[in-house]
Order: structure tokens, then C-alpha cells, then sequence
């Protein structure tokens, strides 16, 4: 067990390595320059302009910015953002609430209305529940969640008056209350993807020989699907754990589209401006939380699973 | 605010019609990114006056302004948009300021004197205090230039300060400035719509460059002083009685950061703000259309044009830039694709920035004597055949994408050249990568600057003086603009970069197209005296009240 764990923490620290590698050339190597994006279309002097090129070390040859970044990386210091000139640690810290509760949110509200959904599709296949749900569920996967935001700002916030149409409010319910549209509009894409994933699960175990084996011992249909949900168990939660990845994609666009100063917006400004080391931070912390999450997971598997738990005990 | 405003929200029954428009909108969306610009409103000239609605001489408890951008620091020498400097114009003041009109003012000195062409003395005023009661002195002014001078604490406006010899405090109550060059443009620079906003000493000492984020508020010693900030979400100012001047009628301002545009108009719509700055041209109809709503348009000091590079074919030849000129219909450009929302540009300096002097009308006649290449497809295929590519060739131009309009502009002048055989290849590039791209000194590219101060000279300086984008050098212009630049008369001064402008016309390496406008938009329940492209750079509060 202990050995398991060890293994997969090396593992993620070799990826979380490989990724600041690759994210930092691939800003490198994006069009633009610091400097000019801190001075816009200004007449400036050459010699300014190499001033501020050399304050943030742009001329360095690649491997020494990188290493520069990263020697400094592993004490904890992240640096400071160009575009704000704040010290980086603070300036993410005060943002993740906001992006974790609205992804944590948007999880919560598709798992449990896309697991319950994807289970009843399953068990009523070919019927008009079935269709009905599975119709709405590839709208929800194939609309983009910028455009769902915005529907919903207008019908819900604009039309209704229900909801506030932007920022993050004060106090706990008043902060809910600000979140929940935003939260939706994420939500709609993830629970039709869970509810498709729940569904391709359950009629899968449902065909299987065990089944028509148990029917015909005579056990109630509640006890069957016990069985059934147990097996469908490893695939749906896989399924979850890819899905923070996605969360985290989403709330970009979201968090533009309904002005909320979460990670997801500052990630949108800070690769325009170039801002290495802001982006840098952002993509390792996102990296982690994901393979913290697929670490969950497989520790999950060790529950489900007696076999996997045989097997884990074993080796 | 409290107070009747006639934009309601829509009621239940128009839920269906809410749907329906916004799906419309969304399409309208995409519609517009596809093409650039909105469809022409019918009306064409000014768009409402701003000063409408009788002043009711009541107080406005909270204004609410819309901002379409986000702010994460409100020190415009760290952060230096436009927006913030609209922000931190009014909680922090510099040596002077500008008015309405455009012309310098005085702000924390009360008098300036030129004792020498670069010699700047300031009399630092009695009466002021900061927002903690502590009176201005000349150390904390200092001590602020230090700041604004110095690449670590300022690296957005440190670089504005190259011309700067030595600060110096020659008296008690007396600050001098001299400059290494003689230059008309250096009287700008301590001022708050340029590179100087001055804090207490302590106060910059305690925020160690960190002026300006949440931890460290500003402190200064305008009408405001902020009271809550959220970085990336809201700013709230409120009045302060350490103010000397005219108490402004709005007693709170909270800005809300909204950066998208479609989000904006829906919070608008729903009236959650009474002002909206930088209103979007594209979208300016929508607005215009909803309920209690003015839209008001000024100039913006801004130029958009062409620049050639005559170091680079087949730029280098003067026939070929003659034919680009002949063959831009800069008429239909403002009528059609700005919709009126602009003028013909028929030189470097904007009318606006001749304040003092001139009013932008009068501004707009003496620029038009600078010798202009007049819309002539004929003329421009006799000038095309006496160049080096008689036949044509193609060019590449780029623009910004947080400027559609430049696109279709160049869509439509490049259908033109088509005609006498230059292809025009346009493509869109992300803002970062477009003005990366002017640092390589394209053969042809776009400028689209806006002018911060109200220096007529400001662009011409840059664009006729050396490390000009056009790699392009005239002895003649040369002297003139070392001329202008030591003048201190001001019709002199003037007359001199117009001298400038129309030995560069003739050369043609730069060719003007359009002056811009932005635009605010108002609830019917706030109106706003004097509103001009300098009102929102100057104390703007001061010009706000509450109308009926």
C-alpha cells in the first residue's frame, strides 16, 4: 500500500516537472513581448525597452529563465506577476474560493442529478424517459458553456430577475445566490456527460450474464440493481475524476462570462499578457489538483473493488 | 441609486420574448466578430447631449459605473490602462492636471514657471492635505517622483521620465524640475493624466511596490479616497472632506469590472449601473435602444492610419505610397464603417490636443491645410505606373483584434487597391502579437494610438523624430521638429508642426485616416456638464449631477 502511494507521488512529481517544462516553452515560444504589452503602442526608447526586457530576465538564454523559475520554484517561490506586480502565492490564494466553489458546485449539482438520471435511463432504455433525457443530454454536451452562460444570464438574471447577472456577493447564502448561474451554466455540459457515461455503464452490467442469473434466482429487482450499480461503480468514477480536468477548461469562459474574479479569469488574462510566471503557478496547481483527483480515484477502486483490493494486498 | 429610472427589467409575460432575443443576441454576437462592425444606426452626428435633463441640484448617494476591463491594481504606473487611469485620477493628484479644454492646469502646485527652456519650477500649494490629514509637503513630492522614475515601482510609466535631468526642492515650498532636452511635451509628465500621482512618503514606504493592490490602497490627495477593493471585481471611492475644491455632488462611486460586452449590456439593461464607460461602437445601437439611456460621444484623441516603412519595398518608392493614398476612401470609411463616429484625419495631431489655443473646430480648419491626397482611382494608377512595380504587387497588413473596425476598414480600401492591382492580404492578430509585430518594422502596418496628453506634438514627435516606425528621416523635418520642440510660444509652437506635418504629407510615410470617438453611456437619471475627451482624465465628479 505504501508503495503504491510512493510510486504514484513520484509519478506525479516527474509530470508536474514535464509539464512546467512544456508550458514554459510553449509561452516562450508564443508571439508577443512583456515588455511592449506593459508599454502598449507608447513611443518608448530603446534603452527603456531593454530596461524592462532585462528587470525580468527576457534576453536569458530558455533552459537559464526556465531553471531561474524553477530553482526558485521548489523553495515555494513562484514569483511575482508581471501584469499586477504582485507576489504570486497571495494573489492565487485569494482567487481559488471563488473557482472552488463554483466548480465544486457545478460537480456537486451534476453528479447528483447526472448519476440518478443516467441510472433511471438505463433501467427504462428504449422508453420516453430514456429518450427524452438522452436527447437533452446531447444538447447539454454539444453547447458551449460561454453560450449557456449567457442564455441563462438573460432568461434567468435579465428576464426573471431571479439571479444576479454578475459578481460574487457577500456572505455565505448571498455568494451561493451569485454562484448558482454560473455554477448551472458549467454544470449542464458536465451532467449530460456524466449522464451519458452513467447510462453506457449500467446497460452494459445490465446485459451481462449475472444478471439474467440473479432475475432468475428470484431476487428483486432493487437487490439486482445493487449488484449492477457496484460493477458500474469503477467506470462512473473514473469518469468523475476526468471530469475536474474539464471543470477547471470550463470555468475560464465561465468565469469571464459572468465576471467573477476567480483562477479562470486570471488564467485568461495572464496568457495574454504573456505572463509567465503567473501561468506557470496556475498550471502546476491545476496539474496537482488533477492528479491529486485520479489519485482519489484509484484509492477509490481499493473500496469498490474486492478484487482490486485483492490485488493491491498482494503485490 | 436611489431615484426613478425608466429602465425596468421585463416582466414574466416576456420570458418567451426574452428567449427569443437571446438567442438573437448571441447571434448578433457572433455576426459582429464575423464582420467587424454593427449594422449603420440611422442617425448620424452626435448621439443625445450630454448635459441633458434638468440638474435637480440634489446629491447622488452611489453611482454606479460599469467598467468594460478589469482591474487588478489600481496604481496606473504598475497597471496603466486607460481605465485605470480614470480610477486613480480622482483620488490621486499630480504636480498639475489637465481641464476639460485640454490645457495643463494647476493641482498640487499652484503656479508653474518656465524660467528656462528646460528649467520647470513648481509652487507647491499650502492648503493641501492627503486623505489621512497629513499636509503635502515637498518631500512627499519628491519622494513620489522617485517612485513614478523608478522601473521597480513603476514599470508601466517609468520609462516616461527618460527626459528628466533633476529633481530638486529649491525652497521651502518650491520644486524644480530640468529636463535634458528641451521639449514641449516634458510639462506633461508630472501630471496625473501622465506619469506622476503623489502619496504621502510613508505611505509608498509602507506598500514597498506595492502601491495600488488591495493590501495597499491608494493614498493621495484628490476628491476620493478608496474605501473597498476587490481586485478583478469592484472599487468603491468615496468623497473625502480633505478635499480644498468644489465638493462634488456624488458622495460614493463604486466601479463593478464587467470585462464582457454582452454581460455588460445585460447588467445595464437590468439597470444595475448608471454610467458605462468605453461603450463598444459595434454595439453602440443595442445600447442606444435601451430604455433611459444616453449614449454620449466625444473625440478620443485616438489616430488610426497607415505606415510605411520607406526602407522596404516596394514602400521605398514615393509613387507607390502616393497610389495607397490616391486609392483610400477615407470619407466612405467614417460615413460607412464608423458610422460618423470619427473624422477624416488629415494629420498626426488630433484637433483636441490643441487646447488653449484652439477650439477643435478651429483645430480641424488649420490641420486641413496640410496637403491631402484627395480619393482618385485614375490618379492612383498613373502613380502606381510611373513606380518600381507598375504591375502591382501584394502587401500583408494586420491589425488588432480589440480594433475590428481597423479590419474592415482594410477589407474595404483593399477591395480599392485590388482595382489598381495591389493585393491587400488582412489578417487579424491577438492585441499582444500585433504590437509585437510593430517592433519588427513591417513594410506596411497600422497605427492605432491614442494621444494621453494634450501635447498637439505628442504622436508627431515619435513619428518625425528618430526610432520613428517609417524609418524615415528628413533634414528639413528634423530642424522644424527641433524647432518646435524648444518653442514655447504656443501658436508659434503649433505652427511649426504643422510646418512639420505637410513636409512629411508630401513624402508620404505616413498617411492619416481617421481621428476616433469613444462613447459613455448614462442613465437618464445622471447628467454630465462639459463632456469632452478630457472630462474623464480631469476631476470628473466635479462634472457629474443629478438630473430629472
Amino acid at each position: 500500500m505504501l508503495a503504491f502511494v510512493l510510486r504514484r507521488a513520484g509519478a506525479t512529481l516527474l509530470l508536474l516537472l514535464a509539464l512546467s517544462l512544456l508550458v514554459f516553452g510553449l509561452l516562450y515560444l508564443a508571439p508577443g513581448d512583456v515588455a511592449r504589452n506593459l508599454l502598449g503602442t507608447r513611443n518608448v526608447t530603446p534603452e527603456a525597452l531593454a530596461q524592462i526586457r532585462a528587470r525580468y530576465h527576457l534576453d536569458d538564454p530558455f533552459l537559464q529563465q526556465y531553471w531561474r523559475w524553477l530553482t526558485h520554484a521548489v523553495t515555494g517561490d513562484f514569483g511575482t506577476s508581471i501584469r499586477t506586480g504582485r507576489p504570486i502565492g497571495p494573489l492565487m490564494l485569494e482567487k481559488t474560493g471563488i473557482t472552488a466553489a463554483t466548480a465544486g458546485l457545478a460537480f456537486l449539482l451534476s453528479v447528483l442529478v447526472g448519476v440518478p438520471a443516467g441510472i433511471a435511463t438505463a433501467v427504462r432504455r428504449g422508453r420516453w424517459l430514456d429518450r427524452v433525457l438522452v436527447t437533452v443530454s446531447v444538447v447539454g454536451v454539444s453547447a458551449p458553456g460561454f453560450a449557456i452562460g449567457l442564455l441563462l444570464l438573460y432568461v434567468f438574471a435579465l428576464g426573471l430577475g431571479w439571479f444576479p447577472i454578475y459578481g460574487t456577493g457577500e456572505g455565505f447564502l448571498d455568494s451561493l445566490w451569485h454562484l448558482a448561474l454560473p455554477a448551472v451554466a458549467l454544470a449542464l455540459g458536465l451532467g449530460a456527460f456524466v449522464v451519458k457515461l452513467t447510462r453506457a455503464a449500467v446497460i452494459r452490467e445490465l446485459d451481462q450474464d449475472y444478471v439474467t442469473f440473479a432475475r432468475g434466482r428470484g431476487l428483486s429487482e432493487g437487490a439486482t440493481l445493487r449488484i449492477v450499480l457496484r460493477n458500474a461503480a469503477i467506470p462512473i468514477v473514473t469518469s468523475l475524476g476526468l471530469m475536474v480536468a474539464y471543470l477547471f477548461g470550463g470555468t475560464v469562459l465561465i468565469e469571464v462570462t459572468f465576471a467573477l474574479p476567480g483562477l479562470g479569469s486570471l488564467m485568461e488574462e495572464s496568457v495574454l499578457f504573456k505572463d509567465i510566471p503567473v501561468v506557470q503557478a496556475l498550471t502546476l496547481a491545476v496539474a496537482f489538483v488533477v492528479s491529486a483527483a485520479a489519485f482519489l480515484v484509484d484509492l477509490s477502486y481499493l473500496l469498490i473493488d474486492p478484487r482490486v483490493r485483492a490485488r493491491a494486498v498482494r503485490r | 441609486m436611489a431615484g426613478i429610472d425608466e429602465r425596468g427589467v421585463l416582466s414574466r409575460r416576456g420570458l418567451l420574448k426574452a428567449a427569443v432575443t437571446g438567442v438573437t443576441i448571441l447571434s448578433a454576437a457572433t455576426l459582429l466578430e464575423a464582420c467587424g462592425a454593427a449594422p449603420a444606426p440611422e442617425s448620424s452626428g452626435s448621439g443625445g447631449s450630454a448635459a441633458e435633463g434638468a440638474d435637480t441640484g440634489k446629491d447622488i448617494e452611489l453611482l454606479r459605473v460599469a467598467l468594460p476591463g478589469s482591474l487588478s491594481n489600481l496604481y496606473p504606473g504598475q497597471e496603466s490602462g486607460i481605465l485605470n487611469y480614470y480610477v486613480a485620477g480622482i483620488c490621486m493628484e499630480g504636480l498639475v492636471g489637465v481641464d476639460t479644454s485640454g490645457a495643463i492646469v494647476p493641482a498640487l502646485a499652484s503656479k508653474v514657471e518656465r524660467t528656462s527652456p528646460t528649467t520647470y519650477v513648481y509652487t507647491i500649494r499650502d492648503d493641501a492635505r492627503f486623505h489621512d490629514g497629513s499636509p503635502v509637503t515637498a518631500d512627499d513630492i519628491l519622494h513620489s517622483i522617485e517612485m513614478a522614475r523608478d522601473a521597480k515601482a513603476s514599470p508601466s510609466t517609468a520609462s516616461y521620465w527618460a527626459n528628466l535631468d533633476k529633481a530638486t526642492k529649491s525652497g521651502a515650498n518650491e520644486i524644480t524640475l530640468s529636463s535634458k532636452t528641451a521639449d514641449e511635451a516634458f510639462g506633461w509628465i508630472p501630471s496625473n493624466v501622465d506619469a506622476l500621482w503623489i502619496a504621502p512618503k510613508a505611505a509608498w514606504e509602507k506598500a514597498k511596490n506595492q502601491i495600488g493592490t488591495a493590501q495597499s490602497l491608494l493614498v493621495g490627495s484628490g476628491p476620493y479616497k478608496v474605501t473597498d477593493f476587490a481586485p478583478d471585481s469592484h472599487v468603491e471611492l468615496t468623497r473625502v472632506d480633505t478635499w480644498r475644491g468644489t465638493r462634488p455632488k456624488v458622495a460614493k462611486i463604486r466601479f463593478e469590472f464587467i470585462a464582457d460586452d454582452n454581460t455588460r449590456l445585460l447588467a445595464w439593461k437590468a439597470n444595475k449601473a448608471d454610467m458605462s464607460l468605453n461603450v463598444p461602437l459595434a454595439q453602440a445601437r443595442q445600447w442606444e435602444s435601451a430604455a433611459g439611456t444616453r449614449v454620449v460621444y466625444a473625440a478620443d484623441r485616438s489616430y488610426a492610419g497607415l505606415t510605411f516603412n520607406v526602407s522596404a519595398k516596394p514602400f521605398d518608392d514615393v509613387h507607390v505610397r502616393k497610389a495607397i493614398a490616391h486609392a483610400v476612401n477615407r470619407d466612405a470609411i467614417v460615413k460607412n464603417i464608423l458610422h460618423g463616429r470619427g473624422q477624416v484625419a488629415t494629420a498626426l495631431s488630433t484637433p483636441e490636443q490643441f487646447g488653449g489655443l484652439w477650439t477643435p473646430d478651429q483645430a480641424t480648419k488649420e490641420l486641413a491645410a496640410i496637403p491631402q491626397y484627395a480619393y482618385d482611382l485614375e490618379q492612383a494608377k498613373k502613380e502606381l505606373a510611373q513606380s518600381s512595380v507598375p504591375n502591382g504587387f501584394t502587401a500583408a497588413l494586420s491589425y488588432p483584434n480589440t480594433g475590428p473596425h481597423l479590419g474592415t476598414a482594410a477589407l474595404a480600401f483593399g477591395a480599392d487597391l485590388k482595382k489598381i492591382g495591389i493585393t491587400l492580404d488582412v489578417k487579424e492578430l491577438p492585441i499582444e502579437q500585433w504590437l509585437a509585430e510593430l517592433n519588427t518594422f513591417p513594410p506596411l502596418s497600422y497605427m492605432w494610438y491614442f494621444n494621453t496628453t494634450g501635447d498637439p506634438g505628442e504622436l508627431a514627435s515619435w513619428f518625425l523624430g528618430e526610432g520613428n516606425p517609417a524609418k524615415y528621416t528628413n533634414a528639413t523635418i528634423t530642424d522644424t521638429m527641433a524647432k518646435a520642440g524648444a518653442e514655447s510660444e504656443p501658436a508659434k509652437r503649433a505652427a511649426l508642426l504643422i510646418e512639420a506635418q505637410s513636409a512629411q504629407a508630401a513624402d508620404v510615410a505616413y498617411l492619416p485616416l481617421w481621428w476616433g470617438q469613444s462613447a459613455i453611456a448614462l442613465s437618464s437619471a445622471v447628467g454630465v456638464h462639459d463632456y469632452t475627451s478630457y472630462t474623464l482624465l480631469a476631476n470628473w465628479p466635479e462634472h457629474l449631477y443629478a438630473a430629472k
